[in-house]
């Protein structure tokens, strides 16, 4: 009988002294991220100025985002720069890890250089971005042509989404690197001995193994490209873009916030936006089922 | 015994009271009361304008020796900084207001109206001019700042360009596409002989000038949508359009002063503020100012200005008052305008020298904002005459667009 006591007060207080370490972050935790995002919501229920509340409308907010041609075309941009950028971010990043998991001279250099882009400060290379895709920039001195590839609203978008796939890589280079050096080189072996072509090991042995990093990276990559802001506000001066090419979801609420100061309504573009990221993670969640592997 | 005692105590009772409540009412009255330390803010665009704003601080703290002045520019994104620091009720005592946010700002009520103060100091406002007075007056009538300084757009014409085509500075629309057609043979290739802006901060100017208008704020109706806003509109797009004139990113130049420095334009519409800039960047590139062009219906133009504002939430509300009162009186504005940076909002205070073009225009300029609120439509305006540049709307379907959201705005 002492016995089971003594184990389960030893359990107990090992449960304890768990939740007591985990007790100061999960306060952190919960003040820095769950009681704004809860506060964010109650703001969006209100008609929200600069000193607080000026009055509860419900769902008057919500309303008027349905019916907001902007906001549409707001997040019909941000699906779209998703959409493309996401893929993309992906493929480049696989690729470069499959270079630099290869044993080639210098791997370490061509490491860092990869990864490089994702450290540097986004609006740098937004600014100096700007530069060389003006008229009479660094890119059109190579490719020919007279346009401003940020200022044509029919190449704005387009710009940012290279330019981001471009930065972005590097961080997903690392996440497959880190996959693909978990990899056990005799299931490469097994390949080399059934006379299988490098192409044929790629896809149908070396693909399949990455599962959990593409879904790792996928969730996300998405997450990132429903959030761009800073290319879109250097890139357009804040205005989202020539006839609103580069207005993504989070500009148009940066705009609502600032510039109208009507932080209910802002709240409101936010609450949908997280709405729609936390939709679309858990239907990627459901569909590519569950990691084998963290 | 006790009698006397008690009436003694009294009497020194009494005399405390007398000598604290003589000190108190002497501290409140007379201009030494103004004590502590007072915060401005604002954005700083270039060094010499700090330095010469450092001066003027100066010359204030002579004048008030027991008053501080703490400046410290906000960097970055203004607007977001500035409601950030009224949010939490601790923004600086004094700051920069473009007539822009004004009516915003007004209206979530984070700035102190002036009247009683200017009434107690009795001061004459009749040398501000009139319009940009008007500007930082609120819906209820009452003043929320004086105006710094401003500047109306005019034209800049490239010397060497015009010389070429032999072809005098243009003084109505009309004029200007003459001249634009006979300046198309002498630009080289690359070149526009005009820089137009995709912008209503330009094109509003032409549209007053037709007779045509934007708002009408009291009656809270939108007036865009007008035969005299609709020939504007195809005009100005017209001379893009025909290859008479060019957007910045069509000429390669983030703005138009950078076209005329680069000699990718001939004639440009900018502000006072362009003169330190050639003079910066393109020193070596010569050019005439002259005063903007009429229209149909004789002169037009945009006031741009900024006020010196007080907060609601301002801590020391006496010695803020003193510092704008001082920061905008004679001495100070000459000492601000004295590098040319800016164009003084006093007429009894004249600029330097060459700056006349611009200030023909100050009893026809409007100032450039409308009401709270706006800041939306304005976007969509930008947004929708760079669709109709760009050949996808209709001159129609964007004043209904910006008709719409107008509308919309005002009668939230």
């Amino acid at each position: 009988m002492s016995g089971l006591e003594t184990l389960r007060s030893a359990k107990l207080r090992e449960a304890l002294v768990g939740y007591g370490f985990v007790a100061l972050p999960m306060l952190v935790f919960f003040a820095l991220f769950i009681y704004p995002i809860g506060y964010a919501v109650f703001i969006s229920f209100h008609d929200w100025g600069v000193f607080g509340s000026q009055g509860w409308v419900g769902l008057a907010n919500y309303e008027e985002l349905w019916h907001d041609d902007i906001f549409w075309k707001a997040i019909r941009n941000t699906v779209y720069y998703t959409v493309i950028v996401v893929p993309a971010q992906m493929a480049l990043g696989l690729f470069v890890a499959l270079v630099v998991n290869a044993a080639i001279r210098g791997r370490t250099f061509f490491r860092a250089a990869f990864y490089f882009p994702s450290l540097t400060s986004s609006a740098a290379i937004t600014a100096i971005a700007v530069y060389i895709l003006s008229a009479d920039g660094l890119l059109n001195a190579i490719v020919g042509g007279n346009r401003s590839w940020f200022g044509d609203s029919d190449t704005a978008l387009q710009s940012i989404m290279a330019l981001n796939a471009w930065t972005t890589s590097g961080t997903m280079m690392i996440f497959y690197l880190a996959a693909l050096q978990s990899i056990p080189t005799d299931v490469y072996e097994a390949a080399a001995i059934d006379s299988a072509s490098r192409w044929r090991t790629f896809w149908k042995v070396t693909f399949p193994l990455l599962k959990p990093a593409h879904f790792f990276v996928a969730v996300v990559s998405v997450i990132g490209a429903l959030k761009v802001f800073d290319q879109a506000f250097i890139v357009s001066n804040g205005s989202g873009g020539p006839n609103y090419a580069t207005l993504t979801a989070v500009l148009y609420l940066y705009r609502t916030a600032i510039a109208d100061i009507r932080f209910g309504y802002a709240a409101a573009i936010g609450v949908a936006l997280f709405a729609g990221i936390f939709l679309i993670t858990l239907l990627q969640r459901l569909l590519f089922g569950r990691p084998e592997t963290a | 015994m006790r009698s006397t005692v008690r009436a003694r105590l009294v009497a020194a009772v009494a005399l405390a009271g007398v000598l604290t409540l003589a000190t108190s009412v002497a501290a409140t009255a007379g201009s030494n009361a103004v004590s502590g330390t007072v915060t401005l803010s604002g954005w700083a665009s270039n060094p010499v304008e700090t330095k010469l704003l450092r001066e003027v601080i100066r010359g204030f703290e002579k004048t008030f020796p027991q008053v501080k002045v703490d400046y410290a520019p906000v960097s970055g994104d203004y607007p977001a900084a500035m409601l950030a620091r009224f949010a939490s009720r601790t923004p600086p005592d004094v700051f920069y207001v473009d007539s822009n946010v004004i009516p915003d700002w007004i209206g979530q009520g984070v700035l102190e109206p002036l009247d009683t103060y200017v009434r107690q100091q009795g001061l004459a406002t009749r040398p501000f001019f009139p319009r940009l007075l008007n500007a930082f007056k609120g819906q209820d009538g009452k003043l929320y700042g004086f105006p710094k300084d401003w500047s109306p757009l005019a034209m800049e014409t490239s010397t060497r360009f015009m010389r070429a085509a032999k072809v005098a500075p243009p003084a109505t629309q009309a004029q200007l596409t003459g001249v634009a057609t006979k300046l198309r043979s002498v630009m080289p290739s690359g070149a526009r002989p005009i820089c137009l802006s995709p912008s209503w901060d330009r094109l509003l100017a032409f549209v007053y000038q037709n007779g045509g208008s934007f708002v009408n704020v009291p009656a809270k109706r939108m007036t865009v949508d007008s035969p005299a806003t609709r020939a504007t509109v195809n005009w100005y797009v017209g001379l893009i359009k025909r290859g008479l004139a060019g957007t910045p990113s069509q000429l390669g130049v983030g703005w138009c002063g950078e076209a005329l420095g680069k000699e990718k334009a001939a004639i440009i519409f900018e502000g006072n503020w362009v003169v330190p800039a050639m003079g910066a960047d393109y020193p070596t590139v010569r050019y005439a100012t002259s005063r903007l062009v009429a229209g149909a219906r004789g002169h037009g133009n945009l006031a741009f200005t900024v006020s010196y504002s007080m907060a609601k939430d301002a801590k020391n509300k006496p010695a803020a008052w003193q510092l704008i009162r001082y920061l905008t009186s004679r001495p100070g504005m000459r000492t601000w305008t004295s590098k040319g940076l800016a164009l003084p909002s006093r007429s009894d205070v004249p600029p330097v020298a060459g700056r006349r073009p611009f200030l023909a225009d100050a009893a026809v300029a409007r100032p450039w904002q409308f009401a709270p609120g706006f800041d939306k439509v304005r976007t969509t305006a930008d947004n929708e005459l760079n669709a109709v540049i760009e050949g996808k709307q209709t001159v129609q379907g964007m004043l209904d667009k910006i008709e719409a959201e107008g509308n919309a705005a005002l009668q939230r």
